[in-house]
């Protein structure tokens, strides 16, 4: 049966190509859309390198300082916040601590290099996998010996030291002091703020920790732990110990401070407020989005697809004079849509690749590495399904009420 | 003629509905589109306000260890002297961190006889304004002489001026801002400056003159230097002040790619946003072609019989242009309905000469677009001989 479905939809298919080409362009670019937008979510959201292991940690990435009056700052956390309170946590197995990057300028030979660093401790090497080119990471002792060591990345080794080089044991020199060089780690993509910078230096170094027992700065925690099972006991004991900190002066009736997995974190960056996460108002900006996205596609297909099926009159009379039931040609003809929508998709896919590839080999966003997986590929196929059917319901529905005899007679 | 064209299409309603509803929708998408566009495409137009070229920012962290003001005002005096005394250095000014472009603005209420309005709050040295090449409109800017000055003197923009007394009078009057906690008397008047990026709405502004107190709150320095100076300059630049502040973090910046970094900052979403706009265009202009010329091909016999009984080609090609036409005027009827609720409820706060252009700019394209995808098929219906048209029947 579907074979035969098949059968007559490649015919269709064939028999006006110009109407054929406007459905598929119109399939296939809104695919590529969605599939372009799914695959920069996939990128910003899902685990990748360094940071693999998303799953089982959480972000602490700001301290919310409210007044009742309603006037509240909001400011990353203090590294003496971190250290002092958040290290004190028994479920993560592991804490990575960073600053926030800083951008800086290095000037050699009379020449400007604008250069991105930031401070970390020593699990923050373990933490996240970043993948060594030479040389490896400071550990522990390093940063309690206060050593002026610095980890590079390959953007960073290129423009200073020039390309190819072994760089380990040389020095480089960051906001005026010398740093010896011990590693290079492959680059990271600006879109992964919480890891990106190519200088990377051990926390004691950092000019602004000194004694400072303020509990904003510009410090950035990750909690891991062993497994994802626990990630939920590490939120609660979290927010029991934020529960527990006392207020920095009388200006400050409330204090927020949250461990959000990565997505929520960055959702509430944008739409949180006070309490909430915004992840509702994320959504629902999300769905309203596509669902105007989709709209006109949508109905430039259903508008197509009835001048088609309005053109198969005689055919559908004579299906039904013979006794084919409404019910079947609608079902039929869903199948030869979602058939059309499949074709569509399958282009989508295959142009959508060669952006990809085009956008990951251009400047634009340097380094970051957008692809298509699995995910990306399942919410493609259902997003064709959806497409198919909805453009197909109408048409299909308006052919099957056809009247035999007019649609005989039509032709 | 006009008449009988609607009737034809509402006799044939339950066909164009569609048709209507999707030009309807892109009408409607149009507006918001090019009210999107527009908004900040008018803003660029307007003046800077200011003189980027040859501003260099220089950011560091005040030294901890000064906690006196008045010994922090003379170690700043002395970095002052230090950069002057650079070849290539023209002037140099402290700020407060949120001069023009740099991310950063505090706000204040400024209030006079009842009127109150919000404003950007700067403080600003005497000659700021030289340096970042701002435009007096009345007045004067600070002077070494209001130091003496029993009321604390102020500077306000032209919206600011607008927002608080309309056409009226500004020198003069005393006003009060939050953020000072102090009457303050208005000496000048001062263009209006864009913050963010080219593309923005100037906000309201008051400028104060930089007292030591301002030392509590983090500040720049903006140094303005002769043209065609280079990297050796910043080189020697930032040697000579890591010299003079040890343990500081000094970052130097050009104002001018401040200025290019928040102008790419907006265009992206731009960008992404005309291209996918242009696509569902083309998406929908195939659509409203395709459906036009099947349905031209369905009323072969109707044509032939009007050729038959003398209509020319031209007339034909005509009438069917101009039922395009019509059915397109009924949609942006509809849509206009929906269209004019904008500034009408003035919805999004944007101004109105925003939408009516947003709204005329996109009835045009609506128009043209459907013209250029009715005249193929309007032409191949006037080629249609009415000998092989009625025979087909």
């Amino acid at each position: 049966m579907l074979k035969n479905y098949f059968k007559i939809a490649i015919a269709v298919l064939k028999r006006r190509k110009f109407f054929t080409f406007i459905s598929l362009f119109g399939i296939s670019f809104t695919l590529i859309i969605l599939i372009i937008i799914a695959a920069f979510f996939d990128h910003l959201f899902s685990a990748g390198y360094p940071d693999n292991k998303r799953e089982s940690s959480l972000y602490i990435d700001r301290i919310i300082l409210q007044n009742e009056k309603d006037w509240n700052i909001t400011s990353p956390p203090s590294f003496y916040f971190l250290d002092h309170f958040v290290s004190r946590l028994s479920t993560p197995s592991k804490i990575a601590i960073s600053s926030n990057f800083k951008s800086t300028n290095i000037y050699i030979k009379n020449k400007k290099l604008p250069i991105t660093y930031k401070y970390t401790n020593d699990q923050y090497w373990e933490v996240l996998e970043y993948e060594f080119l030479e040389g490896k990471s400071y550990n522990k002792q390093q940063i309690d010996n206060g050593e002026r060591v610095a980890v590079i990345s390959e953007d960073a080794r290129n423009k200073y030291f020039g390309t190819g080089d072994q760089v380990t044991g040389k020095y480089i020199e960051v906001e005026n002091r010398q740093y010896r060089v011990i590693g290079v780690v492959k680059d990271v993509p600006t879109s992964l703020p919480h890891v990106y910078a190519e200088i990377y230096l051990p926390y004691t170094d950092a000019k602004t920790n000194a004694a400072d027992k303020s509990l904003t700065g510009n410090f950035n925690a990750i909690l891991l732990t062993d497994s994802k099972n626990d990630v939920k006991k590490m939120k609660e004991e979290y927010q029991q110990m934020a529960s527990k900190i006392p207020l920095p002066g009388k200006d400050y009736d409330r204090m927020y401070t949250f461990a959000d997995s990565y997505l929520v974190g960055y959702i509430r960056s944008i739409f949180g407020q006070g309490k909430d996460s915004g992840l509702g108002t994320f959504y629902a900006t999300i769905s309203i989005f596509l669902f105007l996205f989709l709209l006109l596609p949508t109905i430039n297909l259903v508008n197509i697809n009835i001048s088609r099926i309005m053109e198969r009159s005689s055919e559908i009379g004579v299906r039904k004079a013979f006794g084919a039931s409404s019910h079947t040609l609608v079902l039929q003809f869903i199948v030869e849509n979602i058939i059309l929508t499949f074709l569509g998709g399958a282009i989508g896919i295959a142009i959508s690749i060669l952006l990809i590839n085009i956008f990951n080999n251009s400047e634009i966003l340097p380094n970051a590495q957008l692809s298509i997986n699995g995910t990306v590929l399942f919410y493609t196929i259902l997003a064709c399904l959806v497409f198919g059917t909805l453009s197909g319901v109408y048409p299909a529905w308006r052919m099957s009420r056809m009247m035999v005899v007019n649609a005989l007679k039509a032709s | 003629m006009l008449t009988h064209l609607f009737r034809l299409i509402w006799n044939k309603k339950k066909q164009n509905f569609l048709l209507i509803l999707e030009i309807f929708i892109a009408f409607i998408g149009l507006c918001a589109g090019f009210t999107f566009i527009l908004y900040p495409y008018n803003n660029y137009k307007l003046p800077l306000g200011f003189e980027p070229q040859n501003v260099w920012v220089v950011n560091f962290d005040r030294p901890d260890e000064i906690k006196n003001l008045d010994s922090l005002q003379i170690f700043n005096e002395s970095i002052k002297s230090v950069l002057f005394s650079l070849n290539g250095v023209e002037d140099v000014t402290y700020s407060s961190i949120n001069f023009p472009l740099s991310g950063n603005g505090f706000n204040t209420a400024v209030r006079i006889n009842g009127q109150e309005s919000w404003a950007y709050f700067y403080s600003a040295e005497d000659n700021y304004i030289k340096v970042l090449g701002m435009k007096m409109q009345e007045g004067r800017w600070f002077s070494s002489d209001d130091k003496v000055a029993n009321v604390r003197p102020a500077v306000i923009n032209q919206t600011l001026k607008k927002k608080l007394f309309g056409s009226g009078d500004a020198l003069g009057k005393i006003v009060e801002a939050d953020a000072v906690g102090d009457k303050m008397k208005i000496v000048g008047v001062v263009a209006d400056t864009k913050d963010e990026s080219e593309m923005e709405v100037p906000g309201p502004g008051i400028f104060m003159r930089r007292d030591t107190i301002d030392l509590r709150h983090d500040y720049s320095i903006l140094v303005k230097v002769k043209p065609g100076a280079d990297p050796a300059l910043e080189s020697r630049m930032y040697k000579t002040l890591s010299n003079s502040m040890k343990n500081a973090e000094i970052e130097i910046e050009h104002l001018t790619d401040m200025k290019d970094a928040a102008n790419k900052k907006m265009q992206v979403p731009f960008i992404i946003f005309i291209i996918i706009a242009g696509f569902l265009i083309i998406n929908v202009g195939l659509g409203i072609f395709g459906v036009l010329w099947y349905n031209i091909n369905k009323r072969k016999g109707e044509i032939g019989l009007r050729r038959a009984v003398g209509a020319t080609g031209n007339a034909i090609s005509k009438q069917l242009v101009g039922e395009a036409l019509v059915l397109c005027t009924l949609s942006l009827i509809l849509g206009l309905f929906f269209a004019v609720q904008f500034p009408l409820l003035s919805a999004l706060q944007l101004p109105p000469e925003n939408y009516v252009q947003a709204i005329i700019l996109s009835v045009v394209f609506i128009y043209v677009l459907v013209l250029l995808c009715a005249l193929y098929p309007g032409k191949e219906a006037a080629r249609i001989y009415p000998a092989i048209a009625l025979h087909e029947d």
